[in-house]
Order: C-alpha cells, then sequence, then structure tokens
C-alpha cells in the first residue's frame, strides 16, 4: 500500500508536534505504544498480507530488547552502539527467517500449526529468559538500562522512536507494494497455484517472517533505553497475545490500522485500567466481535480515510520481460520419460506401471475413461502426488518425487481442471503473476520494474482472450469460461516447454470452446513448445492431436495416431464397457 | 524396588492426569474441529468452582455438579454466541476461542482476584501401596480416570449417541440428511467436552496452582498431547499424554522442573513441525 505524500507527511508531522501540543509524559507514554505498533504492523504483514499468523512475535522484541539492553548497559558509545542496534535487528529477523524456512518448507498451506509452534517458542524463550540469571538477569529482569547517549529518555527519545516509525513504515510499505507483497498475497489466496509458477512459497513466507522479526527486533532495541528494564515479560506469551489483539482490532490489512489499534487500546487501558474493572473484559469482546463480524478491524470500518495515505504505485517504464530459463535448454527438444511409474494412496494402486515417453514437440493427447489415473499422471509428473515405483525424467533429469516449483523451474506448466487462479487481485495483478514467473530474481521482488514488463505472448493472448483486457476487474468475480482463459492465458505466459491441460475445455460454451481449440493450436505451432492435453471430447483431439495415448486403470492401454486408436481392439472393449 | 514402585506411579498418575486434562479438547477439537483456545480457562472455571463450594463450606463432593453446571452452561452460551457460526472454519475457531478465553481469564481475575487460592484435599493421608506410602487422593484420583475412560469407551463404541457422533464427524451433510439433528448433536458434544474439562479442573484443583492464569499450561500441554498422539482416537490420546507426561517426569527427575517444562516444549515443537498428524501417521 502505497502512501500519497500530503497525506503521509501530514500524519508524521502530527506525530512530530504530539510533545507540543500535549505534553511529554503523554508523548514518553505514547512512545512505548507507537513500539507496539511497530511490531504489529510486523504482524500485520505476515497475517494480513500472507495469511499466516504469528502468536509469538514477542520473542523477537524480546530478543531485541535484550541484545540492546547489553549493549546500553556495557556503555559503549555511539559507534558500538549502531552496529549492536544493527545486531538486535539482524539477529530476530534470522532467527524468524530459518523457523520460517523450517516450519513451511515441510508443511504447505497457513494453518494453525505455525501459530501453535510460535506461541511454544515463545514460552519457550520466557522460561529461558527466566532462568538464565546470569545472562538476562532472570526474573527481575535486566535493570539499570541507561538511555541512548545524549538523547534524553523523557525528552527526545521519543522523537527516536517517531523517526524509526517512519522508516520502519516506509520500508515496509514498499515490500508491501513490490512485487514481493504482491506474491505475499497470492500466497494467501492460492499458494498451490503460485508454487506451480515456479515460486518457492515457503520461502517468500519465511522472508515475509524474517522481516516481521526484524521490525520487532528494532522495536524491541528501542523499548531497552525507553524502559530501562527488560524483564521476561517482554519476550513472553502476554505480551504475544496482546500485540494480535492489537493488529485486529486496529486492522490487519494495513500499516496505518495497527498501530491505531496499539496506541488507542494503549491509552485507553492507562486510563482506564484503574477505573473500569472490567476494562480488560470489554477488549476480549471487541477482539472477539473483530473476529466474527469485523476482519478488517478499524481500518476496516474507514476504508475512505485510509485511501488518502493510498497512492497510484509509481511504475517503470514499460520494458520487455527477459526470457524465462534462459540456461535451461528453453525450447529445445522434449525428452519426457515415464518409466514403469507406479503411484498408491492406501491399498488403492492408482498408477500401475505407467510406461511412455515423448520425445516430439506438438500437441499429445491422454484420453481414457474416469479414473484411469490421467490427472494422477500428471500430478505425480509435477510433483502434487508421491512417486512409489519407478522413475520419470525430463530432459534427462530424474523428476522423481519432484516439488511443484522444481518442476515449474524445469520449465514445466500446468493448468487445472478447475481454474485456478488469485480471486482476489485483479486481473492484471493475476497476469503480473504469470509474467513475473520463472524470470523474476530476489531483487527485482523488491524492484517496482516487473510492473512494467510485456511479452509479445501477453498481446497475442489479449487479442485472443478480450476478457484479458478488462485488468482492474477481480479475478474472482469472471464467469468460468473467463477463468478458464485467465488461467490458460497465465499457464501460457510463464513460457513452459512442457503445458500440461487438464481438459481445459470444461465448463466452456461451444463458441468459447472453438476459441480455446484455435488458441492452442496456434500457440503450439508458433511457440516450439510441447502439450499434453488430458481430454473427453473426441471432437477436440481430433482437432488438436495426431498423437494419443489411451490410459486404463493406471496403466498405458494404448499409443498412436487417432485412427490407430480407433482400430484397436483393447480401447473399443474398453470404451465400449466390456470385459476389464 | 521402591524407587521403580514410585517412577512408575508418578508416570501413571502423570498420565492419567493429562489424559483427562486432555479428554475436553479431544471431543472438541478432535471431533468437532473447533480449536479450542479456552480449554484451559473451563479447567480453570472447574477449579474455581472446587473454590466456591469449599469457601460456602459445603462438602468438596458438591463441587462436580457445580463445575458440570457451570461450565455446561458457560460453553452453552458460547457455543450458541461464537462456535456454531464457525464449525469448520478452524483458523477462525482458534481466534474467537482465545479472545474467549481472555475473557473468562480476565473475568475470573477480577471476580476471584490475581492471588493463588489454595484447596483443600478431602483426602489427606498417603497409603502403602507396593511398599511405598502414595498419596491416598492421587490413587483414588487415578483409579476414578481409569473408570471414567473405560465407561466412556464402551458408552462410544456402543450407544446410538455414540455412532452418530461418529457419522457427523466422518460426514456432516450426509448425517444430517439422514435425519441426525447435527446442528444440535454439535452442540451437545462441545457442551460435553467443556464440561470435562470442567471435572478436570475440580478433581486437580485440590493438587496444583490455582489462579486465573492457570488454564494457558493446560492448554497447550493438551494441544501438544493431541499433536503427539493424532486426532480422533483414545489411544492416540492416551499415547500422547504417556509421552508428555514421562518426558516430563523424566527430565525432571534428571534435572530439574524447568528442565522438564524445556523438554516438553522441545518435543512438542519437533512434533508440530516434523510430524503434525501424530506418531501414528504414515507420512
Amino acid at each position: 500500500m502505497a502512501f500519497s505524500r500530503a497525506a503521509s507527511l501530514a500524519l508524521a508531522a502530527l506525530l512530530l508536534a504530539f510533545p507540543f501540543l500535549s505534553d511529554s509524559f503523554t508523548a514518553y507514554q505514547l512512545g512505548l505504544y507507537l513500539l507496539y505498533g511497530m511490531v504489529a504492523q510486523g504482524i500485520a504483514l505476515c497475517w494480513g498480507r500472507a495469511g499466516f499468523l504469528p502468536l509469538g512475535q514477542a520473542l523477537f522484541f524480546g530478543i531485541g530488547a535484550y541484545l540492546a539492553g547489553a549493549a546500553l548497559k556495557a556503555g559503549v558509545g555511539w559507534a558500538l552502539l549502531v552496529p549492536a542496534f544493527a545486531v538486535a535487528c539482524l539477529v530476530p529477523a534470522l532467527l524468524a527467517g530459518l523457523v520460517g524456512a523450517l516450519v513451511f518448507n515441510r508443511q504447505i498451506g497457513s494453518g494453525p500449526y505455525f501459530s501453535l509452534i510460535t506461541l511454544a517458542l515463545s514460552m519457550l524463550g520466557f522460561q529461558l529468559a527466566n532462568s538464565l540469571n546470569g545472562v538476562t538477569g532472570g526474573f527481575n529482569g535486566m535493570t539499570g538500562i541507561p538511555g541512548l547517549p545524549g538523547i534524553d529518555t523523557y525528552e527526545t527519545l521519543y522523537f527516536v522512536i517517531v523517526g524509526a516509525l517512519i522508516v520502519s513504515t516506509l520500508l515496509l510499505a514498499h515490500v508491501m507494494r513490490a512485487p514481493f507483497g504482491q506474491l505475499l498475497i497470492a500466497v494467501r489466496e492460492n499458494e498451490e497455484r503460485l508454487q506451480f509458477f515456479g515460486f518457492r512459497t515457503s520461502m517468500l513466507k519465511a522472508a515475509a517472517f524474517a522481516i516481521s522479526g526484524g521490525v520487532a527486533g528494532l522495536a524491541g532495541a528501542l523499548y531497552a533505553p525507553h524502559q530501562g528494564i527488560v524483564t521476561p515479560q517482554a519476550v513472553g506469551f502476554l505480551l504475544s497475545a496482546e500485540l494480535v489483539i492489537w493488529t485486529a482490532v486496529g486492522g490487519r490489512f494495513g500499516l496505518i490500522g495497527p498501530v491505531v489499534g496499539a496506541v488507542l487500546i494503549g491509552f485507553m487501558a492507562a486510563g482506564l485500567r484503574d477505573t473500569f474493572r472490567y476494562w480488560e473484559v470489554a477488549v476480549a469482546l471487541v477482539f472477539i466481535a473483530v473476529v466474527l463480524r469485523l476482519p478488517g478491524g478499524i481500518g476496516g470500518l474507514f476504508p475512505s480515510v485510509l485511501r488518502l495515505f493510498a497512492g497510484e504505485a509509481e511504475l517503470g517504464k514499460s520494458g520487455i520481460a527477459p526470457h524465462p530459463l534462459a540456461e535451461r535448454g528453453h525450447r529445445s527438444a522434449p525428452d519426457l520419460r515415464f518409466d514403469a511409474v507406479g503411484v498408491s494412496m492406501g491399498p488403492v494402486n492408482i498408477l500401475n506401471g505407467l510406461d511412455f515417453a515423448i520425445s516430439r514437440t506438438g500437441i499429445h493427447c491422454i484420453i481414457g475413461p474416469n479414473g484411469a489415473g490421467k490427472t494422477s499422471a500428471l500430478n505425480v509428473l509435477t510433483g502434487r502426488l508421491p512417486l512409489a515405483t519407478g522413475d520419470i525424467s525430463w530432459r534427462g533429469a530424474s523428476l522423481a518425487n519432484t516439488r511443484p516449483y522444481i518442476a515449474a523451474r524445469s520449465g514445466i506448466g500446468r493448468k487445472f481442471q478447475v481454474p485456478s487462479i488469485f480471486p482476489e487481485l485483479t486481473v492484471s495483478q493475476n497476469i503480473e503473476i504469470a509474467v513475473w514467473a520463472n524470470r523474476l530474481s530476489a531483487r527485482e521482488m523488491f524492484s517496482m520494474q516487473p510492473y512494467a514488463w510485456t511479452t509479445e505472448m501477453l498481446t497475442e493472448l489479449r487479442q485472443r482472450f478480450p476478457s484479458l483486457t478488462e485488468g482492474e476487474k477481480s479475478a474472482g468475480s469472471l464467469s468460468v469460461g473467463q477463468r478458464q482463459m485467465l488461467d490458460f492465458s497465465m499457464t501460457l505466459l510463464a513460457e513452459p516447454d512442457l503445458v500440461l491441460l487438464d481438459e481445459p475445455c470444461a465448463g466452456l460454451s461451444a463458441e468459447e470452446t472453438r476459441q480455446m481449440i484455435e488458441a492452442i493450436a496456434a500457440i503450439a505451432a508458433e511457440t516450439q513448445a510441447t502439450f499434453i492435453i488430458i481430454e473427453h471430447d473426441m471432437q477436440v483431439v481430433e482437432r488438436l492431436s495426431d498423437h494419443v495415448l489411451v490410459m486404463h486403470q493406471g496403466a498405458l492401454l494404448a499409443n498412436g495416431t487417432m485412427t490407430e486408436i480407433r482400430a484397436n481392439p483393447d480401447v473399443k472393449r474398453v470404451y465400449a464397457g466390456g470385459t476389464k | 524396588m521402591e524407587l521403580v514402585a514410585t517412577y512408575g506411579l508418578n508416570f501413571a498418575y502423570s498420565t492419567a492426569t493429562l489424559g483427562l486434562i486432555v479428554l475436553g479438547l479431544a471431543v472438541v477439537f478432535g471431533l468437532l474441529g473447533v480449536m479450542n483456545m479456552a480449554h484451559g480457562e473451563f479447567v480453570m472455571l472447574g477449579a474455581y468452582s472446587a473454590l466456591m463450594v469449599q469457601q460456602a463450606g459445603l462438602p468438596y463432593v458438591l463441587a462436580i455438579p457445580l463445575a458440570l453446571f457451570v461450565c455446561g452452561a458457560f460453553g452453552w452460551l458460547i457455543e450458541w454466541s461464537v462456535i456454531r457460526h464457525l464449525y469448520r472454519r478452524p483458523f477462525d475457531t482458534f481466534l474467537a476461542t482465545w479472545g474467549i478465553a481472555i475473557l473468562m481469564r480476565k473475568g475470573v481475575e477480577v471476580t476471584f482476584g490475581r492471588e493463588y487460592q489454595s484447596i483443600d484435599q478431602s483426602l489427606p493421608g498417603t497409603v502403602e501401596f507396593f511398599g511405598i506410602d502414595y498419596p491416598a487422593y492421587r490413587l483414588v484420583l487415578m483409579a476414578l480416570i481409569v473408570a471414567l475412560f473405560a465407561g466412556l469407551f464402551v458408552w462410544y463404541q456402543r450407544s446410538n449417541t455414540g455412532a452418530r457422533i461418529k457419522a457427523m464427524v466422518e460426514n456432516p451433510e450426509l448425517a444430517a440428511a439422514v435425519g441426525i439433528d447435527t446442528a444440535r448433536l454439535s452442540r451437545a458434544t462441545f457442551i460435553a467436552g467443556v464440561a470435562t474439562a470442567g471435572l478436570a479442573g475440580v478433581l486437580l484443583a485440590p493438587l496444583v496452582r490455582v489462579e486465573p492464569y492457570m488454564g494457558l499450561d493446560y492448554l497447550l500441554n493438551s494441544f501438544f498431547i493431541l499433536v503427539v498422539g493424532g486426532l480422533g482416537t483414545l489411544e492416540g490420546l492416551l499415547t500422547g499424554s504417556g509421552i508428555i507426561g514421562g518426558a516430563d517426569v523424566v527430565i525432571s527427575a534428571i534435572f530439574d522442573k524447568t528442565a522438564g517444562y524445556l523438554g516438553v516444549l522441545t518435543i512438542s515443537i519437533l512434533f508440530l513441525w516434523l510430524r503434525p498428524d501424530g506418531i501414528f501417521s504414515r507420512r
């Protein structure tokens, strides 16, 4: 979310002027809540953006606080204090990145297990901080931490905090606006589809978590001189819990909401805790109401106000996208081999020694009755099903038990039978992600240039499918036919060498089917890519392909031209419902 | 020999009490898919029911019906107001019940105060058992828990209601189509689950620290046990309790209480990371 300059400057000026408008004690209090707000912004990046909820964020806050506290107590000057603060940001960031990489690499999706792990880690941290007396000061905490040299804790430290908040907000705003931020929404919306574009989603999530950990560490590093004491509570479960509540109530989808939540609840708590006994019960009620009825929190109540701060992203000059997979023998002859492939799920053998090879470009169709294992064959090829026996190789390299993003990076593109898109994103954002597939480097994820990338394929697809030009429409509002076309176009925009299409005409009208067939035939002829299409409609098969593979009960039944297949007695028996 | 008996009894005791604590969550999370973060708070409500009975000078046994009533009524209220809108949305139940947990903690804190409460044992003294003196209350408690589990197991396997619950868990739409009132059955199951947690609170109250935040430990231990043992089976529940309880007892005996706690946390994190479907999963 970008910040329009005028509104953001006004907000920053208001924050800076606050001590003069109010008194310095209130500003001191505000400073603490702003620090909590910074941590909450990091939670918003993970939770609102990428869809996974970190429940132990205080761990990173507390580590930053202890590290900075130790450096301050050592009494080093600014020359050593600056690197010490950098360490206080980096250590939590690396820890968060490591935890994220380890956990997300094993588990796709954003289930509650990640949240429980972060919660348990925060409790582990609390227990360690409590028992390591020599390092942390144990239960009584690390006490007597001096302020920053030359900065008055009660007067001028506030401005340092506001400065840090502005820097972290600008940084997070850029991260969210850049391709990285758009990919995080795609992770939230449809993580699996993103993997089939060659993105290692576990690393995207780990990177987002690392950024949130670093911001939390910075806030913690300023918390140490602000409070003068760091106790185990700073890494513990209760602060972690409150941070999530502030984020939820303030609004987890933006960057201003979390800060507003922390400041608002912070001041109300300070004012009401002593006079109104049921204050915290009331906060819990508000939190429940937000979960049930108002996922956007307070920020969701005032979208028009927040839009003031969201300007248009400045895009780079339009440019031609780099060639994907340049070093990987792009567009050289295909060489796909299924070698006695077996796949089983529990006691059921889905594939039973499937054997075939494809060594020439063009369009190859797989047909076969329901349950023959056609989709499973594509699933095992792209790492969606585990290979039990046999081997699969693509251009000489084994793809046995591959993972979807590796298959995609090897030049294999896949379109599912049910169109799989990113519904909350607009049509052009969907297209952008597909254009980035196999092209976007880690550095370019944080640059604005890739938004302007265009390819010849995109121009051609826009001519063939006019619905692609309605870029501002949200992809979720498209009709089934338009979704099929969008999904098909996205698959081709990654310019894979091996295109796997699972019933591309399912749910299309007669006219749309004609358009789709024409597009497939024309693009196959132009690009020298190899297509494998699962299709039930024999007319479509006949129009598109001269090489047909017939599957039955998890194995290859016949293999040849359409005329040969028609004459094959085994195929006749299967389709006429004879003996099995 | 005596040492073996002591450790054996300690292990049996910790497995049994953990099994009792986790039972309610196994019902609510394992059968209904509700990630009840307020589970520990229902244990706490049970313990505070015992406190109220004691403060009123009534016989301790009365705490059991009181806890079942308090937890049942509160369970009914939150099922009706919150949970029933969230079935099959585990992540949202996770957040909403967490808010409920805070509500319950703060509510109890406001009513009874933040301080630790002490609850007298109704069965003081020890009995000789396998050559060692063991607290009588613990032995009675273990016997009660074994009887409860056995009864529950037989009931769940044999009764019509047990069969209906299984049908609902397997396929709610089909269960509703063959005439099972799934809304009512879910509510009853939820209430039974949280009432069990309350019962655990009453039975354990004399032996553990009782304060508004006590639920947190039980909550995490319970989730860890379910993750270690896997969802939906009684064997898994007992295996998980045995592993977590055993690790705690063994590590605490070798080092100290803190090390035991850290060991349990570490084992749980490893399971959450590497085997989230439990020890019996074939992954």
